[in-house]
């Protein structure tokens, strides 16, 4: 580990005009090595879980496979832009963002009651996911504009403000699943840069509120309220929350069944044969890997992102600046929230949310969005020389 | 404290995690065991059988159906604790119920209520649902029945529908059916199963480990089958079947007198033997008796419509009443009913007009005259002179003498000589059904080079040898003995160990008058008839008119209003198959003879057409006295009678065949009747066909009964169906025809 971070220049044979603090060659490899290891471990569980479902059982891993190369274009894209750049156009990327918002509430294609994305042909593009970044960014360069150890109270405000205006948009749309991914942010890069807790204590009313509002002024819709309903009553015999208790329950057979050492691939009998679990590919990935790898399975998977978490953590102290930091405070808590959330509902501690899990779950949106987040951390890491 | 949230959430999972997969996978995989789906198809409403006319001949009735449920009734002690109570409301008693249970527990739906009770009434359902305490696992359901509200007119073409048996359950399951469906067994029912059956709705329930619904997860409506309606119109069905079973009837009891145009079969004293022996004495069960009363078990009639292949009527006796199928009567009922039996004679459950395997007697002769002109053999010109028998000429006199049959009568006269008619044309030979002309024509077509194989060819285009295709289930090929037939019937023992295993000369001349080795269903012969009418068209007879979109709606008096349904599928158009050729100078000749069968005064018309008749006009013919008071101007009619001999060739094994056509193209009627061993062609096939022409002439249903709605089942009766009778039976008689074909 220390040879990586005390990396000595090249001996001067190969590589003479290349700096060793050349971006190029401060690439953090083993994050890379992670993330391509999440990235195919994903495409092979959409495959498990999609392919007795559709008339061609490669239908799903087809696509997630052509969305992983747009990801690593979109990747590559970012991280050879200085995030010392992008802190200039977040604001452009910022209002880009809201108005994007904006119009998918206004105009978007309507599905299961939510207005969630823009139908281009072929893809679903989710304005909401690349809010994530764009939102992540813009604070990130807001914050780190005040030089102070402890973060203002104004500044405070002004970031919340910041992340409070998307964040409603995503709950008009309504997706409580991102707007809490986009609170979790917000805390994550505020608690490091040094907000008290106070703030944090306010964040947490403020964002309970805004759901209570939500809930009361009827913007949330009955599906996502029942979804609550389900996880508080997993036993009723109410016909119509019925149907929102089966795929979670579903769910938590299907993985608790899979038992230490799983079912074995393809083996699993109700990810591999029944459509018990509906979107399994999509929503309930976990499942599929828990049903036919067991707890190892879902260990390793759990240790991976464990992994990705400190390798972040240890870029946001290698950072050069405190921009930096704070991107990567961001793109933490999210790849933390994301992850605990779906697979807490996945195991059936949680209420169902549609939040995919990173790298694993079917969907362009998400997985490109998770990329170019790394990438920002890459950029991070790869910069934190000059 | 970022940290410190990470560590937290993770280890939140990682325990969550470690419970559900390390301690509690065992029991979760028993709930998963448990949780099964269950998938109850929703059978549809079976499509509707019409006639021409609308008249609903097969309709659909709601039914309550008591039903039990599996978990209560394989107990033994509550399922006897249940039928005991529930034996007396539902009035059966508790050892119906209990063989009931016992004969369908293996074999109805596991996943549905069993059926205990069927066609329950509203009362007693009410009865029993107010105490559905005392009857735990009890339900009712509505069902469909099938009900035939005309039977037992057109049973054979109607057909019945039977539960799934051991030999059908695997296909029919297959293709989506569940154990508790009834299918089509016999007639339309059965060949149009598919059309009528609709699709399958279903529910999917979630049940959990006690086999309890748990809840819906998807539900799709049935669809109802297409209803069908038939080209047969039931008045004149009826008349036909009162017509058929008149007849047969009157030829089981015959005067014995000698002076008598119809009497009964005789077997008379043999002149040449002083010692008292009868001519028949090889006869075991008759050989002493002088009178003999012909047994007339079975027949049956076809009226096709013969410029677009329609049946319009399909009558076969022994008929039996469909409804005995849904009676619900008991195995000892239903076997006495329709017992089992070797005797083709008896069986009920065979409809003669497609299944029956037949020679045809002379009825061929028609046939074999285009064959003899079409392959440039004769023309209708040359005379031959019959002398009353035929000896073969291929043959040499030595194997004759060695026993071989060389030489062929005609058909014997009264004092038991064969008749002779002189010098005869083909049209003559027709008209008089002269044997040895045909048995000349035959030896022909054996010895010249190649003619074997175009007669059968020729046959064969006049529909003779092949399924005709009607829309009807079991129907036969028919036969026409070749060398490989021949081999093959040897081989399997049909014909006897000494028998030739190849086609010699005696087959064919057999052949030539129908006899023999030829055999043929009457709605071949009805078809290859109709194809002389039109002039040359063969068609795929049917018997389904149109197929209408599902649910037609009703009109009064047990109607469907067809002109308010949708046709879906018509098979009006006829369907032709080919094309003969014939010219005038083939066809005329044979129009002309089988003209001349009926009425002898149409010979003069027919002279105009540039027929040339022999200077010495032969005897009367075959059918001239039969049809003496037919109303020849209403509906001219042609035909040829024929008489088939039977085992032993005994006269009270012959079977009687007529075929005769419309010669007026506005009312295209083609009609064959055939009575198994009722006597010679003119003495009871041609009476039935006589009478239906007469009815198609005079007009329907005028004069003949009305077709009323069939009263309730007699579950008592002894018989398959009630006996019926024609209302007006002058028709059936007439004059005797002096000469015996």
């Amino acid at each position: 580990m220390t040879s990586l971070l005390t990396r000595r220049p090249d001996s001067g044979l190969g590589n003479v005009r290349s700096s060793p603090s050349d971006p190029s060659r401060n690439i953090d490899w083993f994050l890379m090595f992670l993330q391509a290891t999440l990235a195919t471990i994903g495409c092979f569980v959409v495959y498990s879980a999609s392919r007795t479902k559709q008339a061609d059982p490669f239908q799903y891993v087809t696509r997630q496979v052509v969305f992983a190369f747009v990801a690593v274009v979109a990747m590559v894209i970012v991280m050879s832009v200085d995030y010392e750049m992008l802190r200039e156009r977040a604001r452009f990327l910022y209002g880009c963002t809201i108005m994007m918002l904006v119009l998918v509430v206004v105009a978007g294609t309507v599905s299961g009651g939510a207005r969630l994305s823009f139908d281009l042909g072929p893809i679903k593009l989710q304005p909401a996911e690349f809010a994530k970044a764009t939102v992540l960014l813009a604070l990130a360069a807001y914050l780190s504009e005040d030089r102070s150890e402890e973060v203002s109270y104004p500044r405070f405000l002004g970031g919340l403000i910041m992340v409070g205006v998307p964040t409603a948009l995503i709950i008009i749309q309504p997706d409580l699943g991102t707007a809490s991914v986009m609170v979790a942010m917000a805390m994550g890069v505020l608690l490091v840069a040094g907000a008290k807790p106070k703030y944090i204590a306010l964040i947490t009313l403020m964002s309970v509120a805004t759901v209570i509002a939500a809930v009361v002024s009827g913007v949330v819709n009955r599906y996502q309220l029942r979804r609550i309903e389900a996880f508080f009553d997993q036993n009723s015999t109410d016909a119509v929350l019925k149907d929102y208790i089966y795929q979670p329950r579903n769910a938590v057979r299907a993985i608790a069944t899979g038992g230490v050492r799983g079912k074995g691939w393809l083996d699993g009998q109700m990810t591999n044969s029944r459509n018990d679990i509906p979107v399994q590919w999509a929503d309930f990935p976990f499942s599929a890997v828990g049903e036919q790898f067991g707890l190892i399975g879902c260990a390793v998977i759990l240790g991976l992102f464990v992994l990705m978490l400190l390798r972040i953590w240890r870029i946001a102290h290698l950072s050069k600046d405190m921009l930096g930091t704070y991107i990567c405070a961001g793109v933490f808590t999210m790849i933390l929230w994301q992850v605990f959330q779906n697979a807490a509902m996945t195991i059936g501690i949680m209420p169902v949310t549609g939040l995919p899990m990173p790298f694993i779950s079917y969907g362009g949106s998400s997985l490109v969005t998770f990329f170019v987040l790394l990438a920002l951390v890459q950029s991070v890491h790869m910069r934190r020389y000059r | 404290m970022l940290a410190l949230v990470a560590v937290l959430l993770v280890g939140a999972l990682g325990t969550r995690l470690w419970f559900l997969q390390g301690v509690q996978s065992a029991t979760f995989q028993l709930t998963l065991d448990a949780a099964k789906r269950r998938e109850v198809t929703l059978p549809p409403e079976r499509g509707r059988i019409f006639d021409s006319d609308g008249r609903i001949l097969a309709d659909n009735d709601r039914v309550l159906t008591v039903t039990a449920e599996w978990a209560v009734i394989r107990r033994n002690s509550s399922r006897a604790m249940l039928f005991e109570r529930l034996s007396g409301w539902v009035k059966v008693p508790v050892a119906d119920l209990e063989q009931r249970f016992q004969e369908g527990k293996d074999f109805f739906d596991p996943l549905l209520p069993m059926p205990l009770v069927e066609d329950v009434d509203e009362a007693t359902v009410q009865n029993i649902l107010e105490r559905s305490e005392d009857f735990p696992g009890i339900d009712v359901v509505e069902q469909w029945r099938r009900v035939y509200p005309f039977a037992p007119l057109a049973s054979h073409v109607v057909g019945y529908m039977g539960a799934l048996d051991e030999d059908n359950i695997d296909e029919y399951l297959a293709r989506g059916y569940n154990r508790n469906e009834r299918v089509g067994q016999f007639g339309i029912e059965a060949s149009m199963e598919a059309e009528l059956h609709g699709t399958w709705g279903k529910q999917v329930w979630e049940i959990d480990a006690a086999g309890n619904t748990v809840r819906l997860l998807e539900e799709v409506e049935p669809v109802a089958g297409n209803d069908l309606q038939l080209s047969i119109d039931l008045d004149l069905q009826q008349y036909a079947e009162q017509a058929l079973e008149t007849k047969l009837k009157q030829r089981r009891d015959l005067p014995t007198d000698p002076k008598e145009a119809d009497r009964a079969a005789q077997n008379p004293l043999d002149p040449k033997k002083e010692n008292g022996e009868r001519v028949y004495s090889s006869s075991e069960d008759f050989g002493m008796q002088e009178w003999i009363q012909y047994k007339a078990p079975a027949g049956s009639v076809v009226v096709l419509n013969h410029l677009n292949g329609q049946v319009l009527a399909m009558a076969s006796y022994p008929t039996f009443d469909n409804r005995w199928f849904n009676a619900g009567i008991s195995k000892e009922k239903f076997d006495q009913l329709f017992p089992q039996s070797d005797d083709p004679d008896k069986s009920i459950l065979v409809n003669r007009a497609v299944q029956g395997r037949y020679n045809i007697g002379s009825t061929i002769k028609p046939f074999m005259a285009w064959s003899a002109m079409h392959s440039g053999l004769i023309t209708a010109g040359d005379v031959y002179e019959d002398n009353g028998t035929y000896k073969l000429t291929s043959v040499d006199k030595e194997v004759c003498a060695e026993g071989v049959r060389c030489e062929f009568k005609n058909a014997v006269d009264p004092f038991g000589l064969p008749s002779r008619y002189g010098p005869v044309q083909l049209e003559d030979a027709l008209a008089v059904s002269s044997d040895a002309f045909f048995y000349r024509l035959g030896e022909q077509f054996y010895i010249l080079e190649g003619r074997r194989d175009e007669l059968k060819a020729d046959l064969m285009e006049f529909g003779f040898g092949a399924d005709t295709g009607i829309d009807l289930p079991f129907e036969w090929d028919g036969r026409i003995p070749d060398d490989a037939i021949k081999e093959e019937l040897v081989d399997i023992g049909v014909l006897a160990k000494g028998e030739a295993p190849r086609l010699v000369v005696g087959d064919l001349v057999q052949v030539a008058i129908g006899q023999g080795l030829f055999a043929s269903t009457p709605l071949q012969l009805a078809n290859a008839y109709a194809a002389i009418a039109n002039r040359g068209f063969v068609m795929r007879p049917h018997i389904v008119k149109n197929i209408y979109a599902p649910l037609t709606p009703d009109r009064a008096g047990g109607f469907a209003d067809l002109a308010a349904g949708t046709v879906v599928v018509s098979y009006e158009t006829p369907e032709i198959k080919h094309q003969l050729q014939m010219p005038p100078e083939q066809y005329l000749p044979i129009i002309a003879g089988l003209t001349r069968v009926i009425c002898p005064e149409y010979r003069e018309r027919l002279e105009s057409c540039g027929v040339v008749f022999p200077e010495n006009r032969p005897r009367s013919t075959t059918g001239e006295k039969l049809f003496k008071d037919y109303p020849h101007d209403l509906l001219p009619i042609a035909g040829k009678t024929g008489t088939a001999q039977g085992a032993g060739q005994y006269p009270w094994n012959d079977s009687s065949a007529f075929g005769a056509f419309s010669l007026d193209p506005t009312q295209p009627y083609t009609v064959v009747a055939y009575l198994e061993k009722s006597g010679y062609g003119s003495k009871a096939a041609a009476p039935v066909v006589k009478c239906i022409f007469t009815a198609l002439a005079e007009g329907l249903p005028g004069g003949t009964d009305e077709v009323l709605p069939a009263a309730p089942l007699e579950l008592n009766s002894p018989y398959p169906a009630p006996p019926k009778e024609l209302a007006d039976q002058t028709c059936l008689g007439g004059y005797d025809a002096s000469v015996s074909e």
